[in-house]
């Protein structure tokens, strides 16, 4: 019985061609944008994290204590080198290395600006954070008296490949040292502080130049396979009583908020765009029960149960609702696909965009959740959207029907 | 026809409260949620241009590619003239600026250090109000430092800091300076790197001879700041330019932009979803009236009359729900206007991206409300064309057997 | 007044299942007749008067109201005739919903211009011929179908057309009403001069009927 009534639910479903039609697209333009608008969203904030992740914080990062508040050289991790290989040896950690920075002032002959030499091994970090995509121009190559330099500080100083900048700070003895340097390469992590202030510089180069050991660091940053990172920052806490372990979340809060920020609006986005979708099939399938009101009213008087009237319109409705999702999920597919390879270009605002550390071309992110819940969702409006119009039909009178109709 | 269409509207009467709420719903919606999107963005610009940057700037036409002593004004005066007989010109001072190291003890750091009028900046700029600790306006060897400078350096009213720089004609300075006050003023950057101090002692030491980096200036009214930036411009001196603060704020207002962008493509799927709700509503209306379009067909109303009268019933239907929205979705952004919503924390969090207050209020803007409100009526009108061919695609005795 | 020459009508043209619904009909209506084309059911009834009324398209002949060939006017023109010239009466009656019963009868006369006061008189004019005065405020959906029918009437002659055409106008009607209906169409054919022509197959009106047309399989017979 009940595959006789799917096979009618599903003929009467695309019975109103256009009817139907415009209800599949309604909910798969609308799904399709919507997803489209979730990725992107998500695209943009986790390319954010990653970038920060990988240019600077790594999932996990340890400092000597004090030193995230007073930013001083006093307050460094000695031994670093051999505190690292340790932590490699941990499970759940997949790399880790060290830096050294200060604080000083990079100038040119015109112009100056704040600044932060950043100590790095290049092949650590390449295995780090794939140093190599961080690369606006020039070469990735220290040679001698090289420097790589922040793209906005680039900016604001004038930089080119081959222009000379100075760098000023303080060394270990409190002297006010200078150290003149010739831009290699141009660096864009996207990551706002690391872009606006940062002098590459090979770290043995920042020891020496500020009289420390070459095994001194001011942070040690570690990528784990990013499973229980809080275990994982108890476990190594643990085993470095003496220093202090932030995970990446305490050390960008305000990018995990706007992620949080994202997520409710993307959130808020989808139930209102739900409620809509409902709306219309809640119309659709109303006036199509409206419409064969006589019908239903022959089928009970002949002995129908109300329960296949009802379980076959629920199936027209459900039929609808999965048109339109899988219409939806289409569109959405193929919005996310180009938007995940090709990007939307925003590059007409990339000056905006990079001085807030943003790309100027924002990629989005395809997860399996977006469609899965899409499809519940579509799901429960299409079923919740015959509720009324059942509701009317279970009150009639059969009889009355037939005649009424005539 | 207007006649026929409301009885119309009141007869199919699910048809219409799903449209009137939809529209209502969707221009409230709108005209709230642009409101807060530019009061945002607006409040973030005026917080910027009033703490320090001005309305516009004027520089020697290198100095802003190039940089350096090289590209000062050396004529302020001449600038000052000009704008004293410039009508709309609120405010003005002229500063200097160096880069140095600037020490106290055991911290160092770079800072900005920058000779000003204390005086004419606190008629210009939120210098003087963002006052922390100390004095604003002093004298002689005095730092006026930002509260994260101060922080940075680890010093108090009173204590000493050395400066390492250089003097305009590029000789080496080595100064020691009294903090006399500190600053706040919620930009982190700007706290973080400078500093101020008198101009006379700043001449003395640095041999600025009274020249300027550059010269700021506020307007009375911001929306003439263009006419009168333009106007400034054609009386300067060849080799001086003016900046707008649409310039000198690029990126803010860049990402002002994409920001709106965002936002307006968040509010098109609104749009999109409603618009095919509203088409839906209005297709299933047309559809179960096919029999009545066919007898008016049948006794000679043509195609365009009922295309009039589909018009008029979404034009009403329309109408009434903007009717509603657009004074309330008004009252809101105006309501929000003077008492702006406030986020405990917000500045805190944002620091970074120059957000420097905790309000979050909305802009008013009749004319904003205006192209919000056509934007809504405009998608309705748009919304009936297919129901409307769809009618027009029956002929009389088709849509008469319609059933 | 109206003349037919060689009409034909096919349906599904060309496809399979290609009906021939009027076959080179040749026919001609003078003014003031009260005729009837009948016919048994399918012959083609609704067809020819959906052709005289320019509702529907012919294939193939001419169709002349007074010295005017309307079959080839384009849409615009042929729902001018239908405006100015016809009234139409159908089986389902076919009333505006949402218009009251005294809105509907003016309704035409609306579309045409008439001012307000005219329409009105004409209203109750026709009202108190069709016996529906205490109707006039009242929604179609409220009356019976012998009082839709004559509402329905009343628009159609309006207007004063030059030609009634009533498809099966007495179709959903009981015989009481289908008297009733008769006696009023033939006084206002008498009275007001007007051109009328059923479709019917209702004993009662081909008896009523000054001329009967008789079809058959889409011919005249």
């Amino acid at each position: 019985m009940f595959r006789t009534i799917f096979a009618i639910a599903l003929k009467n479903a695309f019975l109103r061609k256009s009817r139907a039609l415009l209800l599949i697209v309604m909910i798969g333009m609308s799904m399709g944008v919507m997803v489209g608008l979730e990725g992107l969203y998500d695209g943009m904030s986790l390319h954010m994290i990653d970038k920060s992740i990988r240019s600077d914080s790594g999932e996990i990062s340890l400092y000597a204590p004090r030193y995230r508040l007073e930013n001083d050289i006093r307050y460094r991790i000695e031994d670093a080198g051999e505190k690292v290989a340790r932590l490699q040896k941990i499970p759940g950690v997949r790399t880790a290395l060290y830096r050294l920075q200060v604080d000083g002032l990079a100038q040119t002959a015109t112009k100056s600006n704040p600044s932060r030499a950043i100590g790095i091994d290049l092949e650590s970090e390449k295995a780090f954070g794939k140093f190599g995509d961080f690369l606006k121009e020039g070469r990735l190559d220290f040679g001698k008296n090289g420097t790589f330099v922040g793209s906005e500080l680039a900016r604001k100083l004038k930089l080119k490949i081959g222009s000379k900048v100075i760098f000023t700070a303080q060394d270990s003895q409190l002297n006010i040292q200078s150290i003149a340097l010739r831009v290699r390469a141009i660096i864009r992590t996207t990551n706002l502080s690391l872009d606006e202030r940062g002098i590459y510089l090979p770290r043995e180069r920042v020891a020496a130049f500020l009289g420390l050991d070459p095994g001194s660091a001011t942070q040690i940053a570690l990528r784990s396979s990013g499973e229980n990172d809080p275990l994982l920052k108890k476990e190594i806490q643990n085993l470095f009583p003496d220093l202090k372990v932030y995970t990446f979340i305490e050390l960008y809060p305000q990018l995990k908020q706007m992620q949080s920020m994202m997520d409710i609006f993307n959130a808020i986005t989808f139930g209102i765009v739900m409620v809509v979708v409902f709306v219309g099939i809640l119309g659709v399938m109303y006036v199509s029960i409206l419409d064969r009101i006589r019908e239903f009213g022959i089928l009970l008087s002949i002995g129908y149960a109300y329960r296949y009237i009802r379980f076959q319109i629920m199936m027209e409705a459900l039929f609808l609702g999965f048109a339109g999702y899988l219409l939806g999920a289409l569109l959405g597919f193929v919005l996310l696909s180009y938007l995940q390879i090709h990007g939307m270009d925003l590059r007409a605002f990339s000056e905006g965009l990079e001085s807030f550390g943003m790309e100027s071309t924002l990629y989005a992110t395809i997860k399996a959740s977006y469609f899965v819940s899409t499809f519940f969702a579509i799901l429960l409006a299409s079923l919740l959207s015959v509720i009324l119009p059942l509701r009317r039909l279970k009150k009639l009178n059969p009889v009355e029907v037939i005649r009424d109709a005539q | 026809m207007v006649g026929l269409a409301l009885k119309n509207l009141s007869f199919y009467k699910g048809r219409s409260i799903t449209t009137f709420l939809l529209t209502f719903f969707s221009a409230y919606f709108f005209i709230v949620y642009v409101a807060f999107m530019d009061g945002s963005h607006s409040s973030m610009l005026k917080n910027a241009l009033d703490v320090y940057t001005g309305s516009m700037q004027i520089y020697q036409k290198e100095y802003r590619e190039e940089g350096g002593y090289d590209y000062l004004i050396n004529d302020t005066q001449k600038v000052f003239n000009l704008l004293d007989n410039t009508r709309g010109i609120r405010a003005y001072s002229a500063r200097v600026e160096t880069y140095g190291i600037a020490s106290s003890g055991e911290r160092s750091a770079a800072m900005m250090l920058t000779g000003v009028d204390f005086e004419k900046e606190a008629k210009l700029s939120e210098l003087k109000k963002a006052l922390k600790e100390g004095v604003y306006d002093s004298k002689g060897a005095c730092l006026y430092i930002g509260s994260e400078l101060g922080k940075k350096l680890q010093v108090k009213i009173g204590d000493e800091v050395s400066f390492v720089g250089s003097a305009i004609d590029y000789s080496f300075v080595a100064e020691l300076f009294k903090v006399c006050g500190t600053f706040k003023t919620g930009m982190y950057d700007f706290d973080n790197q400078s500093a101020f101090m008198n101009r006379d002692y700043f001449d003395e030491i640095f041999l600025s001879r009274s020249s300027a980096s550059y010269i700021v200036a506020n307007v009375n009214e911001m929306e003439e700041n263009d006419r009168i930036a333009e106007e400034v411009a054609q009386k300067l001196p060849e080799d001086l330019r003016v900046y707008t603060w649409q310039e000198l704020m690029k990126s803010m207002v860049e990402l002002m932009k994409i920001d709106s962008l965002f936002g307006y493509i968040s509010m098109s799927l609104f749009f999109l979803v409603i618009f095919f709700v509203v088409m839906i509503y209005g297709f299933i209306n047309v559809s179960t009236r096919i029999r009545e379009f066919g007898v008016l067909k049948s006794i000679g109303l043509s195609d365009r009359a009922i295309d009039r009268l589909l018009l008029d019933e979404i034009i009403i239907l329309t109408l009434a729900a903007l009717a509603l929205a657009v004074p309330l979705g008004a009252y809101t952004a105006y309501y929000f206007e003077i008492h702006p919503i406030v986020i405990p924390g917000m500045s805190e969090m944002y620091k970074q991206y120059g957000v420097v207050s905790d309000t979050v209020p909305t802009r008013f803007s009749p004319l904003t409300i205006g192209w919000n409100a056509a934007l809504v009526f405009a998608l309705n009108l748009l919304s009936i064309l297919y129901p409307m061919l769809y009618v027009r695609s029956f002929t009389p005795v088709e849509a008469m057997r319609h059933v | 007044m109206i003349k037919l020459k060689h009409v034909n009508k096919y349906f599904y043209q060309g496809e399979p299942r290609e009906v021939h619904a009027l076959k080179s009909i040749e026919l001609e209506i003078e003014r003031g007749e009260f005729s009837v084309i009948n016919g048994p059911s399918g012959c083609g009834k609704t067809t020819l008067l959906n052709a005289i009324g320019v509702l529907d398209e012919i294939t193939s002949g001419e169709i002349w109201l007074e010295e005017r060939e309307i079959a080839h006017l384009s849409p615009r023109e042929k729902t001018e005739i239908r405006l100015t010239q016809m009234g139409f009466v159908f089986q389902a009656y076919n009333l505006v919903p949402v218009l009251t019963v005294a809105e509907n009868i003016g309704f035409v006369m609306r579309l045409q211009g008439y001012p307000a006061e005219e329409i009105r008189q004409r209203v109750h004019e026709l009202a108190s011929i069709l016996q529906i005065e205490e109707k006039l405020d009242t929604l179609p959906s409220l009356l019976s179908g012998g009082q839709q029918q004559r509402v329905a009437v009343a628009r159609a002659v309006a207007s004063k057309p030059k030609i009634i055409l009533a498809d099966e106008p007495t179709a959903n009607l009981d015989s009481k009403n289908s008297i009733k209906l008769m006696e009023m169409m033939k006084r206002l054919n008498e009275k007001e001069g007007i051109t009328i022509l059923f479709s019917s197959h209702d004993a009662y009106v081909v008896e009523n009927a000054r001329r009967v047309i008789m079809l058959d399989d889409g011919a005249l017979v």
